[in-house]
């Protein structure tokens, strides 16, 4: 009797304090902004469906602003605060976690699924904040307004591939059929918009699920597509490209080889990683991918101080594509910071408020040009009426268990999605 | 009986008004950003209150229902243009009669069939929302922000006041409704249907009732639920959530009116506390463990948390709070 006496005043006595801590917490706030250091928000899925992706993204962008502020003296002096969030591939909570960031003097944030910048967007893009996904799709920023792609999104993944496709494999006759199966997000409705916009121009026949515009759909936990791919086999497809994170990817290429399927097999960015080559295991061998940033090891400046930082803090990530996409968006954010302070001065950011943000956006990410990331992947520049600030990708095909680029970086060109009147229905 | 009959209970009332009301003075938009979004999630909680919690119908589909509400008011602001108080009040109306018709399986099922029928309810309607063309499908719509008469609820203590003057209200409708005919053959039904009916209770146009005042609930909840995220995506409604409504009025207490305001403050507090001030502190200082163990305390502490209550105190924080009202009433003496 006591005990649970005991148990239930231990819990009235957190109820207590957790009531009470936001509140001290508010009244506490506000004196970092005095400090002379630069806050940037970072929202990462470190929990939840898509943690596989959003953990080594977290270590990649933690590791690269711990690398500037020990190594660099950060930036121009100033040292780099994070602000941190997990989101928990919730997207209704991350609206809050954008005013959080607003709040707490950030001076642009960045997330890295397009699913979790769709649901930020509307503040971001109402209040002027400026924000950079590292994977994104068209709606993003179709028409251009405060959100910035780090990387081509996912339609661009899609055309490249298919373009070297047709190049380069295709020996049939006629237009080669291609199935798509989307994560039922921006995810996959990125590859979707970019097949419905370009499959008569470049003589391909899209099998779609019923309606045009209608791709073979799944969510992020799915745990078996045997039954959308036992449909799509029926149709004869030559390509099967999916567009969706490592997971989901890994489980269709299982499930699409236990039904003998014998077509080619890609996938887009978000899903070709080192998880999906680890769940996949030997099915994924002869499957293409795009991606945009060098592979693991490759002699490029950035590539020694990435893989020591990961050495040390984050062994586990070793030889993941997300980690080097993490540590490349802190390296350009920081790049923006340093731009704008150099064209603007710090006082000019120091407030992280509307005004910071303008600044950030107006003498940062909009006189970019042609910074190389330390090489880790496609030079970064900002062109007018174009927010993604890197174009270009690169094909790869997993063999005998490697994975190996098949072509030099590939650019993709901007594409006005907007001017289709489909787009955003 | 008066909702207010002694001079403590005034007290209480002045002083909870006079808090909530100067909130914005000595909070910042962050903060009120949190408060918005309990005072959203306290409108539906306190719906599915009145559904499950007086009437007994249980239903696991309240996150499909708010998102009637959601993107009826958005479609009808953005594409029709109309005012914002229409599409409130369309929203409710809406997802009431949205509630009537997957309601209709409460006349012939009950418990468990009738969960089932609701979450049946839940993928039907995310599913039609992903579809068609006027919701945007998967990648959502924009939505303005509220205005009334040409003031734009744009900051956030403006939304503050209008989301908690909405939710008090609602809040205020349920505590009167219980109290009335209709509230009492409510709690008839769920305590016993088949004496309900014997005394004269008929259970179709109740039930159905329960239905569409606990879904018009959650339409009020997901109007200004899109009037303040302003953007909308079918994700902001996951099972998940529906699930998380129905721990949220266990917590609080089944069946009472300050039930919903326990469960909705303690888990979106919670939850906020948990990932805004407990996770990046121990990431930053707990190195010795291995990376990602920081982030998996939220959904640890949250799963503990709701069994810890279902084993200790399965009658929720409110019958708690009646037991400190009685030692209060009563001391300095035990009882």
């Amino acid at each position: 009797m006591k005990i649970k006496k005991l148990l239930i005043s231990s819990i009235v006595c957190i109820v207590l304090i957790i009531t009470t801590l936001p509140l001290m917490t508010a009244c506490g706030g506000g004196a970092d902004k005095e400090g002379k250091t630069i806050k940037l928000g970072i929202t990462t899925p470190s929990t939840g469906k898509a943690a596989e992706k959003g953990r080594p993204m977290e270590h990649g962008q933690k590791d690269a602003i711990a690398y500037v502020n020990a190594e660099l003296g950060g930036v121009e002096g100033y040292k780099i605060e994070i602000v941190w969030r997990d989101n928990g591939y919730d997207a209704a909570q991350m609206s809050n976690i954008v005013r959080n960031f607003m709040d707490e003097g950030c001076v642009m944030f960045s997330t890295s699924s397009s699913a979790m910048m769709t649901a930020a967007m509307g503040l971001a893009n109402q209040y002027g904040f400026p924000g950079l996904a590292a994977f994104s799709s068209p709606n993003l920023y179709r028409p251009p307004q405060h959100i910035y792609g780090q990387l081509p999104d996912y339609g661009d993944d899609f055309l490249a591939f298919m373009n070297y496709y047709l190049d380069e494999v295709w020996q049939g006759s006629g237009k080669p059929k291609v199935a798509i199966h989307a994560l039922n997000n921006s995810t996959g409705k990125g590859a979707i918009d970019a097949a419905r916009a370009f499959a008569d121009e470049m003589g391909i026949t899209i099998l779609w699920d019923g309606a045009e515009g209608k791709a073979f759909e799944h969510k992020a936990d799915t745990i078996s597509e045997m039954e959308s791919l036992t449909r799509i086999k029926a149709l004869n497809p030559d390509v099967l490209y999916i567009s969706s994170t490592p997971a989901p990817t890994a489980l269709i290429i299982k499930n699409a080889r236990e039904l003998g399927m014998n077509v080619a097999i890609a996938s887009g960015h978000a899903g070709f990683t080192s998880k999906l080559f680890e769940l996949a295991g030997a099915d994924s061998e002869g499957v293409y991918g795009v991606f945009p940033t060098v592979s693991w090891g490759d002699d490029v400046p950035g590539m020694d101080k990435l893989m020591e930082y990961c050495g040390a803090n984050h062994p586990e990530d070793a030889g993941n594509g997300d980690y080097i996409t993490g540590w490349a968006q802190s390296l350009i954010m920081i790049k923006i910071v340093e731009t704008a302070i150099k064209n603007a001065g710090y006082d000019a950011l120091a407030a992280g408020d509307a005004n910071a943000w303008a600044v950030i956006e107006n003498e940062g990410i909009k006189k970019l040009v042609n910074y190389l990331v330390e090489g880790l992947h496609g030079p970064v520049s900002y062109s007018v009426g174009d927010n993604r600030l890197s174009k270009s990708v690169r094909v790869f095909q997993v063999v005998n268990g490697k994975v190996e680029a098949l072509t030099d970086w590939i650019n993709a060109p901007v594409v006005k999605y907007e001017d289709f009147e489909w787009f955003g229905q | 009986m008066a909702i207010l009959r002694t001079r403590t209970h005034w007290g209480l009332l002045i002083a909870i008004l006079v808090i909530l009301f100067t909130t914005p003075l000595y909070l910042g938009n962050y903060w009120l950003g949190v408060f918005n979004f309990i005072g959203i999630t306290l409108i539906a909680a306190t719906g599915l209150n009145i559904l499950t919690g007086y009437c007994g119908q249980l239903s696991i589909g309240h996150a499909g229902f708010i998102a009637v509400g959601a993107y009826t008011s958005a479609i009808l602001t953005t594409r029709f243009e109309m005012p914002f108080l229409v599409g409130l009040l369309c929203a409710g109306l809406m997802a009431g009669i949205i509630g009537i018709i997957f309601g209709l399986p409460s006349i012939r099922v009950k418990g468990f069939y009738l969960a089932i029928t609701t979450i049946a309810a839940q993928f039907i309607i995310m599913w039609v929302i992903n579809q068609w063309g006027w919701t945007g499908g998967q990648l959502g719509m924009t939505v303005p922000f509220a205005s009334i008469g040409g003031y734009v609820f744009r900051s956030g203590p403006s939304q503050f006041y209008l989301i908690i003057g909405i939710t008090v209200l609602c809040v205020f409708f349920a505590k009167n409704l219980v109290r009335t005919k209709v509230g009492r053959a409510f709690i008839a039904i769920r305590d016993n249907d088949l004496a309900a009916e014997v005394m004269g209770v008929n259970l179709t146009y109740y039930k159905l009732l329960a239905f569409f005042i606990g879904c018009f609930f959650a339409g009020i909840a997901g109007s200004l639920f899109a009037h303040w995220n302003i953007t909308l995506t079918p994700e902001q409604f996951s099972f998940t959530d529906s699930i998380l409504y129905v721990g949220i009025i266990i917590i609080g207490g089944l069946g009472t009116s300050v039930g919903p305001i326990f469960g909705v403050l303690f888990i979106r507090l919670l939850k906020e506390i948990l990932t805004i001030n407990v996770v990046p502190f121990l990431e930053d200082k707990l190195t010795m463990f291995p990376s990602g163990f920081a982030s998996g305390v939220t959904p640890m502490m949250f799963g503990l948390v709701i069994v810890l209550f279902l084993i200790l105190e399965p009658r929720g924080l409110a019958h708690r709070w009646n037991l400190f009202k009685a030692s209060y009433r009563l001391w300095p003496f035990s009882y």
